[in-house]
């Protein structure tokens, strides 16, 4: 009686099995949806025969160590991440990125009439994420002496609002405008001025992945590309779709961002190579910088750093 | 003799779990940038040992100031809340708010209201260890012999009497079990405190892990349990000489 | 008597009268339970009196409502000055209590125990020390006067508990079933050592247990209540001589007294 139950649920226990196998693909965000992942919420992964579970992130997700550690296929991560866990022996290997140039900068009170970085520096607070290499290489360049060094506090303004002399790491797409809406003239001094100008918002899986299944990763890869071409032209739908999952950004910060990152993700080197490529100088530059600075104890080879695909 | 045989249990456990860890990480086992070995560890200690001693000053200074104030106000606000029932139906579930307040979601309002500085760790370490201080007092000053109180009001002592010379001397190795879970907790809040607003072991933390660098987390964290260990050992001391004569539970101690 | 005329120094013990004392109470659920349904009882002054009965049955009761810490629901607790009228509530030296355990403050050395009702009432501190050694000597107790509560014996506590009680030379000493918790050598020693301070300073005592053989060994007069509402069952002259020693223990007079108060105590 038992015997033939089970032989008539087998089948369908073999096909639940072999399901699983294909089961979901899981790509980490290291932020809230937002438009700096527009591309991927508009990817249709389903038509390259992928099942994707996109997991939004938030302040501190350790997406590069989720890669390597296999719970998750693929992770939003920045260039310089990569490398640093590279060099600690977590293989993760970038495939496309968002934005071809860095949108990290500094946001300061425009009233103060700050001419470059450097000036930022001469006085009152400064918010950064201090453990970033850029961090580092703006103090080597200008020293710290004369201004306070605090924790960022993410996208929260509320010490900016407060305190003229407050300046802040913004992503250029975002706080400035935030902080235009609440009626505060800022300037930004975008962080590549200084020479420092990684590729960031780079989906990335671990070389594991790519060597088991590298037709699976080709397919991810021409989705996202799809996805950001679908955004670029038409953010509206997968906006209010992102807004949706976080309602702490309003709909017009929605369009407004997705309007201004155009410039960063968009280019004469994307329209020559296609959207999110990288070129294999771009990689050795920051190399040979964060060998420089000391986060890398020697040079790795820039082609095991990225693919195109 | 006595301090060889006090060390060596705990020290046993240790022992074999560094040893494992090492063995597992070493092994290829375990991932070191998920895990370090503890030889990494200890190496982090030893190479960034001016930076980390004078982190695990500045923590030390936050937490045992927040830590003193709230002894001080949590035992003065317990002493309050016992004078009547309605005081304590009124004001309790204010102090409960201090328990159940994610301090992750306030500290970045501390440092909204108090700056960057030490005095927002210090008022973060305060939030976070107030409560066990006023529920652990009251609990005690509350739970006074019945016999002994009649005996108080027998010979018309007043209630400050009864609240100085009985309920509260009678309270204090509840408020020292309070204290205890106060300290570690105190040490817990300086360093989220450090997360939001710089400086210390926590700051240490943060930038230690934007760097990838594992050894370096894992060394300031264990150096933040040895500092909760340490004011917990200070508390059980005073606590050890305050009840000696009387309490029979510290006799074990 | 010789006793008496030795000891007329001493404040004699306030006479009590209990009329019509009625004493419920009412749990949560406002539920009532009459533990002493209405009482008359007259006490004399200097009076031995052993409150008998089964547990339960409001002896406890009645002898928090004799201390003031608790008040009856209707009916009232008179003292009588000797003069017969009514002594004025005020003094609060007149009542001393003893518990069934100890009760010391465990932060307190001995003596600081002993002297603890004079602290509460504003002695001053020369004076609190010299009665509280006066009170521990007499329950030979001079020895451990620096110990703390921790460091003594049951029994050694519970006289620690009976000097505290002396200490402001009461005029009335209620005890409830001071000596229950501790063993019968102890008891012995105490019933023989709590009757001689009686003799010696002619205080009311009403003295609360579930003991016949103490009832009688230490009575003048026992009073028997019923098992529920406190009723007098019984009230009875001990007819025993006054000095009592603990070759008593072996007299069948006190066999026979302890029968008969048994014997109210099963009907």
């Amino acid at each position: 009686m038992l015997r033939r139950a089970f032989l008539r649920v087998a089948p369908a226990l073999a096909l639940l099995a072999a399901c699983s196998k294909s089961a979901k693909i899981r790509l980490a965000l290291n932020w809230k949806p937002e438009p700096e992942f527009g591309g991927f919420y508009a990817a249709p992964f389903d038509k390259h025969g992928l099942d994707v579970e996109i997991l939004p992130g938030g302040a501190g997700t350790p997406t590069v160590q989720m890669v390597g550690a296999g719970s998750a296929e693929f992770g939003i991560v920045e260039a310089d991440e990569l490398l640093l866990a590279r060099s600690k022996g977590n293989p993760v290997v970038g495939l496309f990125t968002v934005y071809q140039h860095s949108p990290l900068g500094i946001m300061v009170h425009a009233e103060r009439n700050l001419t470059s970085i450097g000036d930022v520096l001469k006085e009152g607070t400064l918010a950064v994420q201090q453990g970033l290499p850029y961090v580092r290489l703006l103090e080597k360049q200008y020293g710290f002496q004369h201004v306070r060094v605090v924790p960022s506090p993410g996208g929260d303004l509320t010490a900016f609002l407060a305190d003229p002399k407050f300046a802040q790491q913004v992503f250029i797409t975002s706080e400035p405008l935030a902080a235009r809406r609440k009626g505060v003239a800022v300037k930004v001094f975008p962080v590549s001025d200084i020479g420092y100008d990684p590729y960031t918002n780079v989906l990335a899986t671990s070389d594991e992945t790519l060597r088991k299944s590298p037709e699976m990763v080709k397919s991810m890869v021409a989705a996202a590309r799809e996805g950001w071409r679908v955004y670029l032209d038409d953010p509206k739908a997968t906006n209010e779709k992102m807004h949706q999952m976080n309602p702490s950004m309003d709909a017009e910060t929605f369009a407004e961002v997705a309007e201004a990152q155009k410039a960063l993700i968009e280019d004469d080197e994307t329209r020559k190579n296609g959207l999110g490529a990288m070129t294999k100088a771009r990689w050795e530059t920051l190399i040979g910088q964060l060998k420089d600075l000391g986060y890398i104890p020697m040079a790795i080879p820039a082609e095991e750093c990225f693919r195109a695909l | 003799m006595k301090a060889f045989r006090n060390i060596l249990p705990p020290l046993i456990p240790f022992v074999a779990i560094t040893a494992a860890m090492e063995f597992l990480v070493r092994g290829g086992f375990i991932r070191s940038y998920l895990l370090p070995a503890p030889s990494a560890v200890f190496l982090a200690i030893w190479e960034n040992w001016g930076e980390l001693a004078q982190a695990m000053l500045k923590t030390s200074a936050s937490a045992m100031a927040g830590f003193a104030l709230s002894t001080f106000t949590g035992i003065a606000a317990a002493v309050l809340l016992s004078s009547s029932r309605w005081v304590q139906k009124a004001f309790y579930p204010y102090a409960v708010f201090f328990q159940t307040v994610p301090v992750i979601a306030i500290a970045p309002l501390l440092v909204i209201w108090f700056g960057y500085g030490m005095q927002t760790v210090i008022a973060s370490a305060f939030v976070v260890s107030i409560f066990p201080v006023i529920a652990n007092t009251l609990s005690g000053i509350l739970s006074t012999d019945p016999a002994l109180r009649d005996l108080f009001r027998l010979y018309g002592a007043t209630p400050a009497m009864t609240l100085f010379k009985l309920r509260f001397p009678a309270a204090l190795p509840q408020i020292f079990t309070g204290l205890r879970v106060a300290a570690g907790l105190a040490v817990i809040g300086a360093i989220v405190g450090e997360f939001i607003g710089g400086g210390g072991l926590g700051s240490v933390v943060d930038v230690a892990r934007t760097q990838q660098r594992v050894d370096k987390v894992f060394a300031a964290v264990l150096l933040a349990s040895l500092l909760g260990l340490a004011l917990f050992g200070l508390i059980n001391l005073i606590s050890g000489i305050t009840l000696r004569r009387w309490h029979a539970s510290e006799q074990s101690l | 008597m010789a006793d008496t005329a030795v000891n007329a120094a001493v404040r004699p013990g306030v006479a009590l009268r209990l009329e019509g004392v009625r004493r419920v109470f009412e749990d949560s659920l406002h539920n009532q339970f009459v533990v002493i349904a209405g009482m008359d009882l007259r006490i004399e002054a200097g009076e031995f009196l052993a409150v008998l009965g089964p547990s339960g049955c409001g002896k406890s009761t009645l002898l928090r409502m004799i201390a003031r810490l608790d008040q009856p629901n209707s009916g009232r607790i008179v003292t009588e000055s000797e003069k017969g009228g009514r002594e004025p509530e005020g003094d609060r030296a007149q009542t001393a209590f003893v518990f069934q355990d100890a009760h010391l403050l465990p932060w307190r050395n001995v003596l600081d125990n002993a002297a603890l009702p004079l602290e509460l009432m504003g002695v001053a501190k020369p004076e609190r020390r010299e009665k509280a050694l006066a009170a521990l000597g007499q329950v030979n107790l001079l020895e451990a006067v620096d110990r703390y509560p921790a460091q003594l014996s049951g029994g050694m506590r519970m006289r620690v508990s009976l000097a505290r009680a002396l200490v402001t030379e009461p005029r009335l000493l209620l005890l409830d079933e001071p000596f229950a918790a501790l063993d019968e050598i102890t008891r012995f020693h105490l019933d023989v050592q709590l009757r001689e301070l009686w003799r010696s300073r002619r205080m009311t005592v009403i003295f609360v247990t579930h003991s016949i053989s103490e009832a009688a060994f230490l009575a003048n007069r026992a009073v028997v209540l019923s098992r529920r509402g406190g009723a007098i069952k019984l009230d009875r002259i001990i007819e025993l001589p006054e000095e009592r020693t603990n070759e008593l223990r072996a007299d069948p007079r006190l066999g026979q007294e302890m029968k008969l108060l048994l014997g109210a105590i099963e009907e």
